[in-house]
Formats: C-alpha cells, sequence, structure tokens
C-alpha cells in the first residue's frame, strides 16, 4: 500500500543555500546564483519524496521568507514594513502585514508560492498557506473596522490565490491554523463566536474550489476544536500530537486525520517503528477515518540533514503503520 | 548608586572589521586604518607599539590574544568616552554571539546546522549529544582583561540557562520517559536538561567570575518572555533560584523584545527572582517619539505598571534609545533618522526616564540603557546613540532636582 505522508509548509534551506543568500545579502553573491541553489534545494527534495514514495509533493517553499512573505505580496492593501515579530514561541520571526487599505489580489505570481516547472507532473502537487484566521491574527489591522471584516476580507484574497494556484496544476492545499489552538499571546481563550467567526472565514477560503483541503493545527492542543474542524467541508484534518493529548479523543469521521507525528521543533529523528506505533495507539481513538502521518508544523526550525532524516522515517512508518493495520 | 539615573550598557558593540579578519588571517597595515583613526577618537594608549605586535605576530594563537584584548580595550574605551557609569565588559569583543560563545565550551553540545532567525540571517543551533558539563571558563579570561584595563563600574553579562536550552536541542535528555503525554515528556525534558545547564555550566562560570572579583552579574534571559505559560515561567523561576544561590554579587535579568503579554507575565512572576535587584528591560522599541512625560506619549513604557503592581522592589535598567533599523517619523525636538537609524535626542531620553521614574515612583531606581547589546549598530552611531543617553541623564537629574 502506498504510503500517506505528506511534507508541508517551509522546509529548511541546505547549508550551501544558506551561505548563498548570506553571501547575497552582503552583496558578494549574484541573485542568479541563489535562485539557482533554490532549484537545487528543490530538485533534491523532491527527489528524497520520490525515493520515498511520497505521493503528493511539496516543493520546500525555499524561497519563502516567512510563512506569511507570499500572500502579503501577491495583496494590495497589505504592506510590510520593517517590523519583525517573533514566530509564536520559537526564535524565528516574520514580517508583520500591516493592513492599510482595502484587500486585494494583484499581480499574482504562481511561482512565487510553488514551482510547479520542477515538480513531477505524475504526483500531486501541494502548497501551505496561512488560514485566514491566522493570517489575520497575525497582521496589524489599521483599515478594516473589525477583525471579523479583515478576516473576511483575507478569506475572500485567498480564495481568489487557491484558484489560480489551483489553475497552475496544485491539487491539495494545507491552510495552517496555529492561532486556533495557540492562546498564550491572546489572554482570552478562544470564545464560540470567535471560533464560528473563524470556521466560517476557512469555509469561505475553501468554497467551491475543486482540490482537496486540510486544515492543520500546530503548536497549541487541539482537543477541543477538532470536532468543529471534522464539519468543514475539507477531506483531511491535522493536530500537533506533541501539544495534543490524544488520550482523551473520540473521533467519529470520515475524514482523514493528519497527524503531527514527527516534532519540527527537535533534533532527535523519531524512529519509524515509534511513529507507526503511536500512529496506531491515537487510531484506536477514531473511528471511520483515515491516517496521514505530517510533520507537527514546518520542518525550518530544525536544520536541513536532520528535516531529511525526519522525513525519510515518516515516509518509512507509514509502511510500517499500513503493515500493522 | 548615589547619582540618580546612572547609565550602563547592556552587552554587545559591533565588531570591528579588524577584530573579525585578524581572527582567522594576518593583518596587513591597511586593514588597521580604521583601528588607528578609533585609536585617536578614543585615545587607545600605545596604540603604535600593540599594532607592530599585531602585524608580527606569526603564531594564530598570539594574534588572536592580543587582538581580543585590544578590541575590548577599545569597547572599554569607547564606553568611558561616551560617559557611561558603567562599562560593562567593553562590548563583549571576546564573545562569537550570546548562544555559540557559551555552546562551543560546553562538552556534551553540537552544533547541528543552521537555521532560519528571519529572511537570509541564520543562527546555528546546538543538540545536547550526552549528559553536558562545562569544557572550560567561558567568560573569565574577557573578565579578567576588563579588570586590568577598565576605570569604570563593571558588570559582566551572561547568557542565562533558560535561553541556552530554550534554543538549543535537547537530544540527550528526550529519552527514557514512559506514561506521559509527548507535551509532558518535552516539559519534564526541558526542566531536566536547564537544571543540569544550571548545575554543569552556569554555576561553575559564576563561581570563577565571583571569585575573580566579579560584583555584578547580568544574567540575560530573552527566550523567557516568548513562553508566557505558567509552567515555563516556573522553570524559569526554578532554574534562576538554583543559579544564584548562595553566590553573594549583585545579579540583574536582562530580557527584551517580549511577546504581546511577555512583560505583563514576567511581572508576575519577577518578585519571585531570587537576589534579582535589578531588572534591564527594553522600552524604546515600543515607544512614540514625541516629547511627553504623560502616558499618551510615553505609551511604551506603559508595562513598567505591572511590575510594581506585582511587588517587585528592585531596580530598573530603562531601555531609553532604539538598537535596531527604524523607519517612521521623528519630530526635531526628539532626534533624527540618519540612513536606518534614530538618533534619540537628550531630550527624548529624559521625557522616557522623567516617565519611567514616575510610572515606579522613585528616581532612585531608574538606570538609562539601551533597549539591548547595540552590536547591530556601528560605531559612530552607538557612540552618538550613548552621547544622547548620558546626556539625557543628566536633563533628568536636572529636572528631579
Amino acid at each position: 500500500m502506498s504510503p500517506k505522508a505528506q511534507l508541508g509548509g517551509i522546509y529548511p534551506r541546505s547549508e550551501q543555500l544558506i551561505e548563498l543568500t548570506r553571501s547575497y545579502d552582503r552583496a558578494k553573491t549574484d541573485l542568479e546564483s541563489v535562485k539557482k541553489q533554490v532549484e537545487q534545494d528543490i530538485l533534491e527534495l523532491i527527489k528524497l519524496q520520490d525515493d520515498s514514495g511520497f505521493e503528493t509533493f511539496s516543493d520546500g517553499a525555499f524561497a519563502w521568507q516567512d510563512q506569511l512573505r507570499p500572500i502579503v505580496e501577491s495583496l494590495d492593501g497589505v504592506t510590510n514594513g520593517t517590523r519583525y515579530d517573533r514566530w509564536f514561541d520559537t526564535n524565528t520571526f516574520y514580517k508583520k502585514p500591516t493592513i492599510i487599505g482595502k484587500i486585494s489580489v494583484r499581480g499574482f505570481e504562481p511561482k512565487n508560492f510553488i514551482r510547479t516547472d520542477l515538480l513531477p507532473r505524475t504526483k500531486n502537487w501541494k502548497v501551505t498557506l496561512p488560514g485566514p484566521y491566522t493570517f489575520s491574527e497575525l497582521s496589524e489591522n489599521l483599515h478594516y473596522p473589525s477583525q471579523s471584516d479583515l478576516l473576511d476580507a483575507i478569506a475572500s484574497a485567498e480564495h481568489e490565490i487557491i484558484n489560480k494556484l489551483k489553475d497552475a496544476g496544485v491539487s491539495r492545499f494545507q491552510l495552517s491554523e496555529p492561532c486556533l489552538v495557540y492562546r498564550p499571546y491572546r489572554e482570552q481563550a478562544l470564545g464560540k463566536a470567535e471560533l464560528d467567526s473563524a470556521l466560517r472565514a476557512i469555509q469561505k477560503t475553501v468554497d467551491g474550489v475543486q482540490a482537496k483541503f486540510s486544515v492543520h493545527t500546530y503548536f497549541g492542543d487541539a482537543t477541543t476544536i477538532l470536532t468543529d474542524l471534522l464539519r468543514l467541508p475539507i477531506d483531511t484534518v491535522g493536530f500537533d500530537l506533541f501539544e495534543t493529548d490524544y488520550s482523551k479523543l473520540k473521533i467519529e469521521t470520515t475524514k482523514k486525520i493528519a497527524l503531527g507525528i514527527i516534532d519540527g521543533r527537535e533534533s532527535n529523528a523519531e524512529n519509524p517503528e515509534w511513529i507507526a506505533e503511536t500512529a496506531h495507539r491515537v487510531s484506536k481513538h477514531v473511528t471511520g477515518g483515515d491516517f496521514v502521518l505530517v510533520p507537527n508544523s514546518d520542518l525550518k526550525f530544525v536544520p536541513r540533514k536532520v528535516a531529511d532524516v525526519k522525513a525519510r522515517a515518516l515516509a518509512e512508518a507509514t509502511r510500517l503503520f499500513e503493515e500493522g493495520r | 548608586m548615589s547619582k540618580l539615573y546612572p547609565v550602563q550598557e547592556i552587552g554587545s558593540l559591533a565588531k570591528p572589521r579588524w577584530r573579525t579578519k585578524g581572527l582567522t588571517q594576518p593583518l596587513s597595515s591597511k586593514d588597521l586604518v580604521e583601528a588607528e583613526e578609533w585609536a585617536k577618537r578614543l585615545d587607545i594608549p600605545d596604540f603604535q607599539d600593540r599594532a607592530k605586535q599585531l602585524l608580527a605576530a606569526q603564531q594564530q594563537n598570539d594574534r588572536v590574544r592580543e587582538l581580543l584584548e585590544l578590541s575590548t580595550i577599545y569597547g572599554l574605551k569607547l564606553f568611558e568616552q561616551t560617559g557611561l557609569d558603567n562599562v560593562g565588559v567593553g562590548g563583549e569583543q571576546q564573545r562569537v554571539e550570546m548562544y555559540e560563545h557559551v555552546i562551543r565550551g560546553v562538552e556534551g553540545m553540537r552544533v547541528l546546522g543552521h537555521v532560519q532567525s528571519f529572511d537570509y540571517k541564520y543562527f546555528n543551533k546546538a543538540v545536547a549529544e550526552s549528559k553536558i558539563h562545562r569544557r572550560h571558563p567561558i567568560y573569565l579570561q574577557e573578565f579578567l582583561d576588563v579588570k586590568e584595563n577598565a576605570k569604570g563600574q563593571l558588570k559582566v553579562p551572561i547568557t542565562g540557562p533558560y535561553t541556552l536550552i530554550d534554543w538549543s536541542f535537547s537530544g540527550h535528555y528526550s529519552g527514557g520517559r514512559i506514561g506521559l503525554t509527548l507535551k509532558k515528556q518535552k516539559q519534564e525534558t526541558k526542566r531536566e536538561f536547564l537544571l543540569d545547564f544550571v548545575e554543569q555550566v552556569i554555576r561553575p562560570e559564576i563561581r570563577d567570575l565571583v571569585d575573580a572579583g566579579a560584583e555584578w552579574i547580568q544574567i540575560d534571559e530573552p527566550a523567557i518572555t516568548t513562553h508566557p505559560e505558567p509552567a515555563d515561567m516556573e522553570l524559569f523561576v526554578e532554574g534562576w533560584n538554583e543559579t544564584v544561590r548562595g553566590f553573594n554579587c549583585k545579579f540583574s535579568d536582562h530580557t527584551c523584545y517580549p511577546s504581546e503579554i511577555g512583560y505583563k507575565v514576567l511581572a508576575q512572576y519577577a518578585p519571585q527572582l531570587d537576589k534579582c535587584s535589578h531588572l534591564a528591560l527594553e522600552f524604546a522599541n515600543r515607544d512614540g517619539t514625541s516629547l511627553g512625560v504623560d502616558a499618551k506619549h510615553r505609551e511604551g513604557y506603559r508595562d513598567l505598571e505591572y511590575f510594581i503592581q506585582n511587588g517587585y522592589d528592585g531596580e530598573f535598567g530603562v531601555g531609553v534609545v532604539h538598537v535596531h533599523d527604524f523607519s517612521g517619523h521623528v519630530p526635531p525636538s526628539s532626534g533624527k533618522e540618519v540612513g536606518l537609524n534614530i538618533l534619540e535626542s537628550p531630550e527624548l531620553v529624559r521625557d522616557r526616564l522623567l516617565y519611567a521614574a514616575k510610572v515606579v515612583g522613585d528616581p532612585e531606581r531608574i538606570w538609562a540603557n539601551p533597549d539591548c547589546g547595540l552590536r547591530t549598530r556601528t560605531w559612530d552611531v552607538t557612540f552618538a546613540k550613548l552621547i544622547s543617553t548620558v546626556k539625557g541623564a543628566e536633563l533628568a537629574r536636572e529636572a528631579s532636582s
């Protein structure tokens, strides 16, 4: 049986690419050399996914400067400014989007999101985008009268971007929504009204698009909202197993559960047997649905060689998991 | 300190090109042109003799030792000339940077590779491959050089154990826990790693520094406000209290660039930090640039209130100048923009100090400092910012008298 493992989000740059980008930053290397190495990094990741038996391919998003940037750069009404904010509780940063006007899509270039020219045509292609709720929560709103208006505008813009990416050949989208579960920056738990508003925005984002969607949460415990997420018109719901206490879960669903089962914030390579065994234990709490094994978050928080080992372990574990069923 | 609004540095200065290049390759007289210019400005003693020694050094070890000592003297002189009351360790010229410098001195830690920080900036991240212990003293030689060459009061900034383990992979410490949720396992791992780091690395280091005469140690813990959950804050307090236990020395905490509620949470736990008699915090970054000593103009300093409300009774090192790139409006009375820098006027520094004193309710508890280390600014900009800080503190003293 084919393994059901997927990568998503930003994959770590190779040491060669890191060296070139640093050199470019010091005006000692030209942009062309950086672009060539980005392509090389993509090809290496494609080979890794191919060799490991993945069916749905990510291109690694090596050129993405942070998880929000390509969206921001595709929109009117949103600027980056110079302010960097911390990406949740990691030691990495993103440029905080500032909403300064009515949001609309402009000058969209699929290549800024995914390098379809390098991906094999025989495989499915996946792009990971920040979900509309997370994007709105991580932005500074200087234009819309309410957060709900902003959320609505972002959902519309992302819907348009997704349609264009679908036209470019992308068949699967992951909407990452860590803000639904990571709450310490907010002083109150996510209330029902806010959750409903977020769910409506996600629904609007995916509405009518003939593609496959997963909504993935990470860096927080998803147990309290999983049932709500499973009602969305999407085929997969994912959560971070390193934060979510699955012992309390009891899920009945026909959808797929994406188990964030390798830890993007720790360097220890999870053993394939451990992954398969743990997935099997979690599966006892789920009736009806199927599983996809994924990293809990982007893997950009570990060095490249660590990520490669983790990605291979994930693929190997899916084989073990299927054999053990 | 008897005088109001004393001025301190926080840590790092940019490293001059001659210092960085000389660490890996022999220098030519051309490389020392910049060093000579600054030698004149800073009145570096025996520059010509030292330059000759540097150029003649055949052995890399000799050259490196000479470079580290000389660049430390430059840093100290820069701080002294700008009029600082506490000159720290001369801008941390003997360190790689705050994380890797320590990690290189720890047996059991291995640098794994680079991780993106933002854009094309990266940091090296290490893993604990086995039980850790200190390989050799990490800050001692720097302190001895500083002690020999400094005229002013000293303070030794060290990277705190919570930050060091938070920025590392726990590796060796991760295994062997069963029957707990994965989240609980991670928390237990973090605690064991932290307490080992304190015991095996940080306490021996502090022991050496105190024995060598250090009277004030600043523990840099930028990571703590990125984890404002109770479990992490309690762990931070436990690690801190274990770190300082039994030492007869002044301790201060430096924390900067917190999350949205970072200072609010830190304020709740600060009174539990044993022997922490001073908190040096970043504020200028979040403040407006208009003059004024009311809450409306000094919005960036409002979080000070939380520390008072929670009963913290120590001093505050108040960040009054920004240390990163700046873009925004600067009224002429508040300073000026030079390239990507804001050069704050003494009047803006004064108002920030006066407002902080008003919130704290006691000017004797207020020190002036940059938000953080100035390593990202050129020496010219650093010089201008520190001069402005010192003048601003003078103006605040006049206004308070």
